[in-house]
């Protein structure tokens, strides 16, 4: 198979995914109980507004006219109106969006660098003191709840050592260059809390992998040729246990997003994932609808150059 | 050549973050407008903590509290609140009726609309029609079921004229409503579906703050006007006021600590008041209640339309226990009945709580002819619903249902996110109702609501013929006196009928900086220490 059509394939895929997750998003946020009337107007509201209100946002149509109104207004790029704002929902995700990327791919890049040096230390010190340590570190990690950690965090950093501020991205009043130490400074906190959550997996996958690697006959055949160990695990098994970590990478980003929510609500980032928070307290279908959308693209492309860059690394996976 | 690839790759990667970075950062303001500093108001910003994004600038639509905590500042409203329930001026000096079916308002003559143009009895007047004919989702236009349209009779008198007597609606009109500027809102359309966003020309608005610059989900930042005659001396005393973004209440509390807020608009957690009160550098103000918790049963069941099953379970609920455990004694009884102490000149004393004596509660389902089983429970089971997002009422819950056991009487409890439990309620798909209602500010308007047959919280699904006698009497007997007697009257049916199981009233505890000083509470959370005038009138305590 041609790399072209083997990209060609991929991202037929990616766009059936993204129809897919439009869908079942769609029909899922119709069948939560409750009724946006209910979550935006005030309890005592009478019949009449009520079905004033329905009518305003589309909701008293079939739910296929509904859908397919939705489809044809999403292929011209436009998402509706916000119930509960008034506003393009562009406007609304494209307040938020830049914020979420900066917070969660910060995340990611630090997952990375600490994770693949963790998980190299531990596979390469196997069943001794300092892969022991940190397993013990890997699978505490993955035990955290981003709450509970981002309360110590600020506890901490926040209030008792006043190193880093409570909450928000950045201070009212400041701008230029001191906008983006603001920034900066605001990020450390939430950044360390999601890396922290996010760690152990890929610190636990990557010396897994690398174990694996480590026990492959290329290895046995360059030990005997006398290649120093530092070049054999450098350059031989942690580059080939780089390909799942690579896969790794794009299905963290999802995880990343979801933690972003709770990340977000603790430390009063003004991310999208805190858009969703709120969206789904006021039943904000359009909303939901125009997130997870988002949400669905920025996994699938992901996913799509995490596969790309697989294929261009190791061409077996194109004829897959 | 890879690294290469890579390095452009990262490059990319980085300089996009960049651009998409720079697009979110805040412009630097204007240099202040000459005469500031002249003003008699400190250079001082307030900075207050809220929950949620402001979702809506209009406030005729606006349901949340960090709207109406935001848009008070900016558009007026005709009456305020005091202490003992009754109301007070704001935009209005003098209100009341001309005959049985016309009110009035007379307004002040010193307002302006922040662009300059005069706010006068046309933009009141503007307001209410527009609200009549439009009928945004707001808790204004649930007030004008009685109002017909208004008029602006002179620049400073509005005259209101109702399809019936109401001796409610001019309070509750300007109690509930804002006032917006007609050159603004007429031009845009239907007032229900105006997003107010400010536009290119920023908010036209006639508070003691002016909305200047928006940061969603992080801030929103307000300057000071310089003539805003509701506060002493004309100038408000912060220069600017933030409401700042803390969707997390507990890192709301360590913001406060740490000194980046001076003061958290909504009330603490009651768990939360104590430690508070025990930091050095906070203090926590008390802000009266004005609404009250409760539960219905709903007379749908066949079981529950019965008046002694009704009384039984009102005796199997430990109200004292209740308050001191779960509230920590933050809350004050009403004596079970719908006219709470907080609105004293109908507080009636005689209304006694329903004493909690589970022997009681059994004699009255025996009475009721029901027989208990061996293990002494009686052959029903009721289901109560109840918001999971209201963590005070899931405590209680269940020491009803523990209460209720005692008393042979199965509670099933049936906690649910917050917009199912809406729908439920909305639907009539429960057995009890436990709930809270924010504000119950006007006794006529309360029953005529809760307990009128078309009324739309009437969670009971009561239709006592007695009951909707007294409470259209009241609501068209203008006397006051009289009109007390009968609401007296009213209370008393509902507390011996059970039509309605009222808890208790839950004061408020809102926290601030103790560096500030000043502020002016007024009852219930949407107003307490974060009201125009209180902000106005907050000054930064000198060392």
């Amino acid at each position: 198979m041609s790399y072209a059509l083997f990209v060609l394939r991929r991202v037929g895929r990616g766009v059936f995914t993204i129809l897919f997750a439009v869908t079942v998003t769609f029909l899922l946020l119709r069948l939560l109980p409750g009724d946006p009337a209910l979550a935006i107007a005030s309890p005592n509201m009478t019949d009449e507004t009520r079905a004033a209100l329905l009518t305003q946002y589309g909701l008293d149509q079939p739910l296929i006219v509904q859908y397919l109104l939705y489809l044809g207004q999403m292929v011209q790029g436009n998402l509706g109106t916000s119930f509960t704002q008034s506003i393009p929902v562009v406007d609304v995700l494209m307040q938020r969006l830049p914020w979420t990327l900066l917070l969660t791919l910060s995340a990611l890049l630090l997952t990375i660098v600490i994770g693949i040096p963790l998980g190299v230390i531990a596979a390469s010190h196997k069943n001794r003191f300092l892969d022991r340590m940190v397993q013990v570190f890997g699978v505490t990690g993955q035990s955290l709840f981003v709450p509970s950690v981002g309360i110590v965090l600020l506890f901490v950093f926040g209030l008792n050592l006043r190193w880093f501020p409570i909450g928000g991205a950045y201070d009212d009043g400041v701008y230029g260059l001191e906008w983006y130490g603001s920034v900066l400074s605001h990020l450390v906190l939430p950044v360390l809390s999601l890396t922290l959550i996010q760690l152990g997996s890929y610190v636990l996958t990557m010396r897994a992998t690398l174990i694996e690697a480590l026990g492959e006959d290329y290895i046995t055949l360059a030990k005997a040729k006398g290649v120093p160990p530092r070049t054999i695990l450098w350059k031989h098994a942690v580059r080939n246990a780089m390909l799942p970590a690579t896969t790794l990478i794009g299905l963290q980003l999802g995880f990343l997003v979801g933690g972003a929510v709770l990340t977000e609500t603790v430390f009063a980032y003004p991310g999208i994932g805190r858009g969703i928070y709120e969206a789904v307290t006021q039943l904000d279908f359009p909303v939901l609808q125009g997130a997870f959308l988002l949400l669905a693209v920025t996994v699938v492309v992901a996913n799509l150059i995490t596969d790309l860059a697989y294929g261009f690394l190791d061409p077996r996976v194109k004829t897959a | 050549m890879t690294t290469h690839k890579t390095r452009i790759a990262i490059g990319a990667i980085a300089a996009a973050a960049a651009l998409a970075l720079t697009a979110c950062a805040p412009q630097a303001p204007e240099p202040a407008a000459s005469g500031d500093a002249s003003s008699g108001g400190s250079s001082d910003t307030l900075t207050i903590a809220t929950t949620t994004d402001v979702v809506n600038y209009n406030p005729l639509i606006g349901n949340s509290r960090s709207d109406y905590w935001v848009t008070n500042l900016m558009y007026p409203h005709l009456l305020s609140i005091g202490d003992d329930g009754s109301k007070s001026a704001e935009l209005a000096v003098d209100w009341g009726y001309v005959d049985d079916t016309t009110g009035f308002y007379e307004i002040r003559d010193d307002m302006t609309w922040s662009d300059g143009e005069p706010l006068t009895a046309e933009d009141v007047a503007y307001t209410m029609n527009a609200v009549k004919q439009d009928a945004p989702a707001g808790t204004f236009y649930g007030q004008m079921a009685n109002f017909e349209s208004a008029e602006a009779v002179s620049d400073t008198r509005v005259e209101i004229t109702l399809t019936q007597p109401d001796s409610s609606i001019v309070e509750e009109i300007g109690f509930w409503g804002n006032v917006v500027p007609q050159h603004v809102f007429e031009p845009a359309g239907s007032v229900a579906e105006f997003a107010n966003d400010g536009g290119e020309d920023g908010w036209v608005s006639a508070g003691p703050y002016r909305l200047t610059s928006v940061q969603v989900g992080q801030s929103y930042t307000l300057e000071r006007v310089e003539n805003y005659p509701l506060v002493e001396g004309g100038t408000p005393g912060p220069a600017s006021v933030i409401y700042r973004v803390f969707p997390d209440v507990n890192t709301e509390i360590l913001a406060l600590q740490s000194g980046e807020v001076d003061v958290i608009a909504n009330s603490l957690p009651p768990a939360q008041v104590e430690q508070l009160r025990n930091t050095d550098g906070i203090e926590v103000a008390e802000v009266t209640g004005l609404g009250y918790a409760h539960m219905t049963y709903n007379m749908q069941n066949p079981d529950l339309a019965k008046t002694e099953v009704r009384r039984a379970l009102a005796h199997a609920a430990d109200y004292e226990a209740i308050r001191d455990v779960v509230l920590q004694g933050q809350a004050v009884s009403t004596g079970s009945s719908p006219l709470m102490p907080v609105l004293s000149k109908y507080y009636d004393d005689s209304i006694t709580e329903y004493e909690y004596d589970p022997e009681l509660s059994r004699q009255l389902m025996e009475d009721a002819g029901y027989t208990a089983d061996a293990s002494g429970m009686f052959p029903v089971s009721f289901r109560l619903i109840y918001s999971l997002q209201d963590p005070v009422t899931s405590q209680w819950a269940q020491l009803v249902k523990d209460g209720a056991a005692e008393a042979g009487i199965t509670i099933e409890l049936q906690g649910t996110e917050r917009n199912t439990y809406l729908a439920m309620t909305n639907e009539g798909d429960y057995d009890i109702y436990a709930g809270n209602f924010a504000i119950m500010d006007d006794p006529v308007t309360n029953f005529a609501l809760s307990y009128l047959p078309d009324g739309a919280i009437n969670y009971t699904y009561v239709d006592d013929p007695a009951l909707n006698d007294l409470i259209l009497q009241a609501s068209a007997t203008f006397d006051e006196e009289e009109k007390i007697a009968i609401m007296r009257e009213a209370a008393q049916l509902v507390h011996d009928e059970v039509y309605d199981n009222v808890m208790y009233t839950q004061n408020l505890f809102v926290a601030h900086s103790s560096d500030w000083a000043g502020f002016i509470s007024k009852p219930s959370e949407l107003l307490s220490i974060v009201n125009p005038i209180s902000i106005a009138s907050a000054y930064k305590v000198t060392e």
